[in-house]
C-alpha cells in the first residue's frame, strides 16, 4: 500500500494530509512559523504523528500554496488551484458532481470551474491585495477588538442591513471608524463586512460561470455567517466539506499518489 | 515649422532626479541583465543587444536626435532627414516614481515613467532635439503637452477610426506635416531616394525579424523570448545607427538557425498580446518563461509586432512613399486608441494558427484603459472558438509575482 503526502503551505496556515489511495490517514492545520520550511516541516511531523506513521512509509509528497516552491523537501509541486479542484472532486458531495469551487483563503480568493471530468476548466483570482480575503476579515474584527468566533457570532446576530463599500482591508478600516461614530451597532458592521466579501465572491462566481453543484472550501468556509451571506448572494446553497481547510493539501497528497501509481493526473 | 502644443503657461522645471532614485533605476535595469543571463545557451549575438541597450541613455547624439512615443511614427521620416530616432517609452519602475512628482498615482505607469526620463539630464530623452508624439491614448496626448515644456513637440494627429478610404488623405498630409517638422530640427528635408533608403533599411529589420520567428516557431528554445525582446528593443530605444543592429542580427539569426534542439519541446506554446512592455519591465516574460512555457508571437507594440510589417509600394513618389508608411504605421496599428480592435483580433487568430499556440496570454496594464476595455471582446472570441486565453492585469512593480506566478501556472496546468 502506498501513502503519499499532501502539504499546503498558505499564507496564514500550513495544512499536512496523509493519504493512502483511499482517505485522508491524517489532517493537520497549524498556523504559520516565520518560515514556510519551518511550518512545512513542522505540520508534516505533526502528521506523521497523528496517523502513528514513520517519515520511511510516506512514498511522495507534494506540496502546493505559496510556499509549494519554499518547504525545502517534496517530491512535486502542483498549484493550489489544481490541488483544491482535486481535494473537492475527490471528497464529492451528495448532491452531485462540483461544477463550482469557491476557496476563500487568507491571502486569496479563488472561485474554480470543473468540468464533468473532475478538470479545472476556468478560475478566477483575487488581484494582489487582500481585498475579499479571509484576512480582511479579521482585521476588522480586529478593529471592532473582537476575537474572529465573536465576530461571526456578532455578524449572526445582527438584523439590521447597513452598506459596507469598501472591501480594501485599509480602507474598510477608516470605513469602519466613521461607522462606529455614526453609533452603528457592532454587530451590524460584522453583518456587512461579511457581505462585502460575499458580493465579491458572487461577482467572481458570476464571471467564471456558475453551475451546479457549488462547493466552498478553505478557511473562510469555517465561518457560518460567510457561508450563509455567500448562499445569498449567489442564491444558491453551497456544500461545504466537512474538513474544508484541508481539502487543498488533500488535493496535493492524491496528486502525489496519482504520480506514484503513474495514473496520470 | 512651429511645434504644436507649445504652451503659454509654461512649468517651471521639475525636480524629482536624485541619487537614491538613479541608483533604484540602475539597479532594475541590472537585475533584468542578470536575469536574462541565466538562460543557458544563449546565442553569443545577444551581447551586442545587451550592451546596445545598457548604453542606450549615454550615446551621445551624432546628429540631431528626435524622440518618439508609440510604435505609430514612421521612424523612416526621421531617418531619411539625417536625423537619428529613439523610442522614449520607459519601463523601469522607479522612474515611474520620479513620473509621480507630477503626475498622480492614477496614471498609467507607461506615462509617468516616460515622463521620469525627462526628470533627469542624463538620459536618452534628455539629449533629444525635439520630440514627436501620437495622439494615441489620453495619457499619451497630455503627456505630449507636458513635454511641450521641456522640447519641442510635434503632435502627431490621427483619425479615431482606421478606415483609409475616408482618411488616407488626412494621414498623408499629416505625415507631409510631421516631414516638414523633422526637416526643421535637422535641417535637412528628405528625399525621395533617402526616404527609399531608410524604407530598405527598416525592411531588411523585418525581413530578419521574420526570418528569426519562422526559426523559433520551429524550435522556441533557439532564443529565449526575453532576448527576442531585448534584441527588438535594443533597436527601438537606442539612438544609435540600424546598421550596426542589422549586422548582429544577421549574426543572431544565423545562430538560431544553427541551434538543435536536444529533443522535441513539449513546452505549452503561447501566444502573448495586450499592453506594452518595455525594457527593463520584463516581468511578464520572465515569469511566462520560467513557469516553463515558450511565448511564440506577440501582438505587442514593443514585441516583433513592432518591427514585424516592412512599408511596402511599388510606386516611387514621395507621396506614394507616405501612403506606404501610413498604411504600415497607422492604418496597419494594433493600437487599442482607435475605435475598433478589429485588426489586434484578426492578428491573434492568425498567429494562433501560424504560431501553432496552444493559449494566449492577455496582457493588461492597470491603468491602460483602452486595452482594459478590448479584454472582454477578446476573450469572448477566443473561449467562442475554444481557444484558451488568461487575463493578466498588473503593473510595473514586483510584490505581486507570487500571485502572477500561481495563476499562470495554474492556466498552464489546464492547456
Amino acid at each position: 500500500m502506498k501513502i503519499t503526502a499532501g502539504l499546503d503551505i498558505g499564507s496564514t496556515t500550513t495544512k499536512a494530509v496523509l493519504f493512502d489511495g483511499e482517505r485522508a490517514l491524517a489532517s493537520i492545520v497549524m498556523p504559520n512559523a516565520a518560515l514556510p520550511s519551518d511550518s512545512a516541516r513542522l505540520v508534516f511531523d505533526a502528521a506523521l504523528l497523528a496517523a502513528g506513521l514513520d517519515k520511511g512509509q510516506v512514498d511522495a509528497v507534494a506540496t502546493t500554496g505559496y510556499g509549494r516552491r519554499l518547504a525545502g523537501f517534496g517530491d512535486l509541486v502542483i498549484t493550489e488551484i489544481k490541488a483544491c479542484a482535486l481535494g473537492a472532486v475527490h471528497t464529492g458531495c451528495p448532491g452531485g458532481p462540483i461544477h463550482t469551487l469557491l476557496d476563500l483563503g487568507g491571502q486569496d480568493t479563488k472561485v474554480i470551474a470543473i468540468g464533468d471530468l473532475g478538470e479545472v476548466e476556468d478560475f478566477a483570482m483575487n488581484d494582489k491585495c487582500a481585498a475579499g480575503t479571509g484576512r480582511f476579515l479579521e482585521m476588522l474584527a480586529r478593529k471592532l477588538e473582537m476575537d474572529l468566533p465573536a465576530f461571526i457570532e456578532a455578524a449572526l446576530r445582527s438584523t439590521v442591513q447597513i452598506h459596507m463599500n469598501s472591501t480594501c482591508a485599509v480602507f474598510a478600516e477608516s470605513e469602519v471608524v466613521s461607522l462606529l461614530a455614526r453609533n452603528v451597532a457592532k454587530d451590524d458592521i460584522a453583518a456587512a463586512a461579511h457581505q462585502a466579501i460575499a458580493d465579491r465572491i458572487g461577482s467572481m462566481v458570476r464571471r467564471v460561470g456558475q453551475r451546479e453543484v457549488i462547493a466552498f472550501v478553505g478557511g473562510g468556509a469555517l465561518n457560518r455567517a460567510l457561508a450563509r451571506t455567500v448562499e445569498e448572494s449567489l442564491n444558491k446553497k453551497v456544500h461545504i466539506p466537512d474538513s474544508p481547510q484541508t481539502i487543498v493539501a488533500l488535493g496535493a497528497a492524491i496528486a502525489a499518489f496519482r504520480k506514484e501509481e503513474k495514473l496520470g493526473l | 515649422m512651429k511645434p504644436s502644443g507649445q504652451n503659454p503657461y509654461r512649468l517651471p522645471p521639475a525636480q524629482a532626479d536624485n541619487p537614491g532614485n538613479r541608483k533604484k533605476q540602475q539597479f532594475l535595469e541590472d537585475e533584468q541583465f542578470r536575469r536574462l543571463a541565466e538562460t543557458p545557451g544563449r546565442p553569443a549575438a545577444m551581447a551586442f543587444f545587451e550592451e546596445r541597450l545598457r548604453r542606450a541613455a549615454a550615446v551621445p547624439p551624432a546628429k540631431p536626435r528626435l524622440g518618439l512615443l508609440c510604435n505609430l511614427v514612421p521612424v523612416e521620416l526621421i531617418l531619411a532627414a539625417g536625423g537619428e530616432a529613439v523610442r522614449l517609452d520607459c519601463g523601469n519602475s522607479a522612474s515611474v516614481m520620479a513620473g509621480e512628482e507630477i503626475l498622480s498615482g492614477d496614471v498609467c505607469p507607461l506615462a509617468k515613467a516616460t515622463l521620469g526620463q525627462f526628470l533627469r539630464p542624463d538620459s536618452a530623452a534628455s539629449a533629444c532635439d525635439a520630440l514627436i508624439v501620437p495622439a494615441t491614448c489620453d495619457a499619451k496626448r497630455k503627456l505630449a503637452e507636458l513635454l511641450a515644456d521641456y522640447k519641442p513637440v510635434f503632435i502627431l494627429s490621427l483619425p479615431a477610426d482606421k478606415d483609409p478610404d475616408r482618411h488616407a488623405a488626412a494621414v498623408a498630409a499629416e505625415l507631409r506635416r510631421l516631414a516638414a517638422f523633422i526637416a526643421g530640427v535637422t535641417g535637412r528635408a528628405a528625399t525621395r531616394a533617402s526616404l527609399r533608403a531608410a524604407m530598405a533599411l527598416t525592411g531588411r529589420r523585418s525581413d530578419l525579424l521574420r526570418r528569426i520567428q519562422a526559426v523559433r516557431w520551429e524550435k522556441p528554445r533557439a532564443l529565449t523570448a526575453r532576448d527576442l525582446f531585448a534584441c527588438v528593443q535594443s533597436s527601438l530605444l537606442s539612438p544609435e545607427p540600424l546598421d550596426t543592429w542589422l549586422e548582429a542580427a544577421e549574426r543572431l539569426l544565423v545562430e538560431v538557425e544553427a541551434y538543435t534542439p536536444e529533443r522535441r519541446s513539449l513546452r505549452p506554446r503561447l501566444l502573448l498580446t495586450g499592453a506594452p512592455m518595455v525594457w527593463p519591465n520584463f516581468k511578464v516574460l520572465n515569469l511566462l518563461e520560467e513557469c516553463g512555457a515558450d511565448v511564440v508571437a506577440d501582438t505587442l507594440c514593443t514585441g516583433v509586432e513592432s518591427c514585424l510589417e516592412p512599408a511596402v509600394t511599388d510606386e516611387t513618389s514621395f507621396d506614394a512613399l507616405l501612403r506606404a508608411l501610413a498604411s504600415r504605421s497607422i492604418f496597419g496599428a494594433i493600437c487599442p486608441c482607435f475605435t475598433t480592435q478589429t485588426t489586434r483580433i484578426n492578428r491573434v487568430l492568425d498567429l494562433r494558427e501560424q504560431a501553432k499556440a496552444d493559449g494566449v496570454i492577455n496582457y493588461s496594464l492597470r491603468l491602460c484603459q483602452p486595452f482594459d476595455l478590448e479584454s472582454y471582446r477578446l476573450e469572448r472570441v477566443l473561449k467562442d472558438r475554444r481557444f484558451p486565453v488568461m487575463n493578466l492585469r498588473t503593473d510595473y512593480s514586483l510584490e505581486d509575482t507570487e500571485q502572477l506566478r500561481v495563476r499562470l501556472e495554474a492556466f498552464l496546468e489546464t492547456l
